[in-house]
């Protein structure tokens, strides 16, 4: 991408920017953690009533200094894949759906761990899926620590960067401990971090324990976090987008406060999201409404700092025409807003069902966005007057070196149909879109394969899913082997 | 008889005006009605308006609640005259609800709280990530006609299982139902704990609140 298109001015932002400051000195916070709270009130925050804190302005202006620009996720060989900062734009699916749409019966059913499986070898091959997350709960391991399994999947079946979510801090815990593993040890994993923690805090102005601890864990690792308090407007913020927005992101400078006094110029990673409201009619959480679309954005922007977006999420129930329609949308939007990782492709009923297939789709919208949005090369060769003048007023290019040579830098459809009426037909036997689509899937799965984690390794991890099942004092479960992943 | 007035009280309930309808119900007493015949005529014409128009979208959920706080205060007003007269308001139950130990998801669970309350419940809200035993301790304390646990994690979901089991130890149960719910519960998953009752959303809650209690 070129530029951002920003959808609040420079004031606007500093306005939002004065009113999160007014809330975290004038109504404060409640922070569910001694260690966090300790920090805090050292660095001279007013703490009353246990855990209630007020944050002098000052606090939030040295946090913003230190707090990094830029944070780059690399890939698990090591390479930098990933830099968020500017107008990159980086986008993947979204984590833990607790149904998924079988591409291959279209049936809607409970996921297990071989999904996760297949999910993530989607993801790997798929050329615009960027980054990795579980997108689905599997339901065939022990449920409080299928983290542990969601990651071990992940980390044999996908070299692309990891964002990853635990329910507790004992599973971050284990997360970085294999990764570290895979990385070769902790330095060579905060020099070249291919994992992330996803956070959920419960609102801006309240910081539950587990959210404060990871955050915590991770600052003092120098890992990267992505902390990300929710406001939901009309029930745990205001209904209005601005007074959502200044609410969660007053959570996200108390974020940034507690991190970089843990540790200076720990990586953080806020939201490129927010402002957004419960739907007042059917009770429903939407993932991808309008109204507030590239607030967030903007504001970390304003920050300059790397921002955790969505992007190719879908209310509806079924890989039909609302979901692509409402997926193409919301990455569009939030890519010109410039998110920088994009999370929630193939993402149905507000996150609780998963579709490989709307996955495909979002990959071939995402393609055709980065055409749409990438810079023009405008020169001597692309201008092309030489050859215009060689040919005149009376030939054809078809047969030019110059087309040849430039032919293929257009974009060209994978899954949308561009055929004549009898080639659809005959080629495609006349199929859907979603019916391609699933089908590239199926292919994809047939034939992708990353390249595997060392037997070395795979052993070290798999040692670390069965010491969590070894504490609950379980027999472990026969994923656990990393044959299994193969 | 007093069409113009029972008008003015139905149409405090769809405007979610709480002071205007106890204004309205103290000038029906004023006015010679009978406490039950400017409920049942006044007030409750108003709020099956209100919930037949949320469950066409044309209301949103503000408006139901206020709704339900203009009933209640309405109520409040007429509710000593209905003593005196021996005559019965309709109780619906108490509730004990809320979001089970390691959960800290509230938004469906204050939803669900509210919607029971507007409805004339009496809601015991104990917040979220609330221990097993609390729920029992809690229901005893008030004589609680029906625990609700939500939670939105299929781990947390087992806590539901524990509260259902810690009523058993406590002997509270069949007296005290309990309810369901949140996004990874299922009917099926209610059936398996022994639970009496799930709802896949804050209406749905009520409904079976309602039913549980025959009322
Ligand atoms: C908002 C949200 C959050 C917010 C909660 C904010 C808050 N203050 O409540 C935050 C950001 C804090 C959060 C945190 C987490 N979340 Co969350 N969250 C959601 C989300 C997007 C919406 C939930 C919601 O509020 N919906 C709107 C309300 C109105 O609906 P509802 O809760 O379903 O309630 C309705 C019905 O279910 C029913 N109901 C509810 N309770 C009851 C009770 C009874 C008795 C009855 C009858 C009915 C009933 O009536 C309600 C009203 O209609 C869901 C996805 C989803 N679509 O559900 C994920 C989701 C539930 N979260 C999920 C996850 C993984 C988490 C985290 C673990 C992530 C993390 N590691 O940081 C943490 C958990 C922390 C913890 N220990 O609890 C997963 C759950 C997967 C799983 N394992 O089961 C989901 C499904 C999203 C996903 N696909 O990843 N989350």
């Amino acid at each position: 991408m070129n530029s951002v298109w920003a959808r609040l001015t420079q004031e606007q932002c500093r306005q939002l920017h004065n009113a999160s400051l007014e809330i975290l000195e004038r109504t404060g916070v409640r922070l569910f953690n001694d260690e966090a709270l300790a920090l805090v009130r050292e660095a001279g925050a007013k703490v009353t009533d246990g855990n209630r804190v007020r944050f002098p302005a000052r606090l939030v202006d040295q946090a913003l200094s230190t707090a990094p620009k830029s944070v780059t996720l690399h890939d698990r060989m090591g390479r930098p894949v990933m830099p968020l900062e500017g107008a990159n734009t980086f986008f993947g699916p979204g984590s833990d759906c607790l149904n998924i749409i079988d591409h291959r019966t279209g049936e809607r059913r409970r996921p297990v761990l071989q999904d996760v499986v297949e999910a993530t070898r989607v993801c790997d091959a798929l050329k615009e899926m960027s980054f990795v997350m579980s997108m689905f709960l599997p339901a065939d391991v022990p449920q409080d620590i299928a983290d542990r399994y969601q990651f071990q999947a992940m980390l044999h079946n996908t070299i692309k960067p990891i964002v990853f979510v635990t329910y507790e801090t004992a599973g971050c815990v284990d997360a970085i401990a294999m990764a570290e593993a895979v990385a070769g040890g902790a330095d060579a994993l905060r020099e070249r971090p291919f994992v992330a923690c996803y956070i959920n805090v419960t609102t801006g102005l309240l910081h539950n324990a587990d959210a404060l601890e990871k955050l915590l864990f991770l600052a003092g690792a120098g890992l990267p976090a992505l902390y990300i308090p929710v406001v939901s407007g009309g029930t745990t913020g205001p209904v209005t987008m601005a007074g959502g927005l200044a609410l969660s992101n007053a959570g996200v400078l108390v974020g940034l406060v507690i991190s970089q006094l843990k540790r200076e110029g720990a990586p953080v990673v806020i939201p490129g999201f927010g402002g957004d409201a419960l739907d007042l009619r059917t009770m429903v959480d939407p993932y991808c409404g309008p109204d507030p679309r590239g607030m967030a954005q903007a504001l970390a922007h304003f920050y300059q700092l790397p921002m955790f977006s969505l992007g190719g999420a879908s209310e509806s129930k079924l890989v039909d025409q609302q979901a692509s329609i409402e997926a193409a949308l919301d990455m569009l939007i939030n890519a010109l807003c410039g998110g920088h990782i994009m999370h929630d492709c193939g993402y149905l009923e507000s996150g609780l069902t998963g579709s490989l297939t709307q996955l495909a789709i979002c990959n071939e919208v995402v393609s055709w966005i980065r055409h749409a949005c990438q810079p023009v090369e405008i020169s001597a060769e692309t201008l092309a007057l030489d050859v215009i003048d060689q040919v005149g007023p009376d030939g054809q290019f078809l047969k030019l070196p110059h087309t040849r040579r430039h032919m293929r830098e257009r974009w060209y459809p994978i899954l949308f149909d561009r055929d004549n009426y009898n080639g659809w037909l005959a080629k495609g036997g006349g199929r859907t879109l979603a019916e391609r689509a699933a089908e590239q899937v199926s292919q994809i799965l047939a034939s992708h394969q990353c390249e595997p984690l060392g037997p070395a390794v795979a052993e070290a991890v798999r040692r670390i899913v069965l010491r969590a099942e070894a504490q609950l004092g379980r027999e472990p479960l026969a994923p656990a082997s990393g044959g299994s992943y193969a | 008889m007093h069409e113009e007035q029972f008008n003015a009280m139905r149409q405090s309930i769809v405007d979610g005006a709480p002071e205007h309808a106890s204004e309205l119900a103290s000038k029906a007493l004023e006015l010679g009605i009978a406490p039950l015949e400017a409920i049942n005529k006044g007030f409750v014409p108003g709020l099956t308006h209100i919930g037949e128009q949320f469950r066409l979208g044309e209301v949103f959920l503000p408006d139901l609640v206020m709704a339900g706080e203009a009933m209640k205060a309405a109520v409040a007003v007429l509710e000593p005259e209905m003593q005196k007269r021996g005559t019965q308001r309709e109780i619906l139950g108490k509730v004990v609800l809320g979001t089970v130990k390691g959960d800290i998801h509230e938004i469906g669970k204050t939803l669900v709280s509210t919607l029971l309350s507007a409805s004339g419940f009496q809601v015991f809200d104990l917040g979220v990530d609330v221990p097993v035993e609390r729920f029992a301790e809690k229901a005893r304390e008030v004589q609680a006609d029906i625990v609700g646990v939500s939670a939105l994690l299929t781990t947390t979901m087992q806590g539901q299982k524990s509260v259902v089991e810690a009523l058993d130890r406590h002997g509270l149960r069949p007296k005290v139902k309990v309810i369901v719910g949140g996004a990874p519960v299922t009917r099926d998953w209610a059936e398996k704990i022994g639970a009496d009752g799930y709802g896949q959303d804050a209406m749905a809650a009520v409904a079976i609140a309602r039913s549980l209690l025959h009322k």
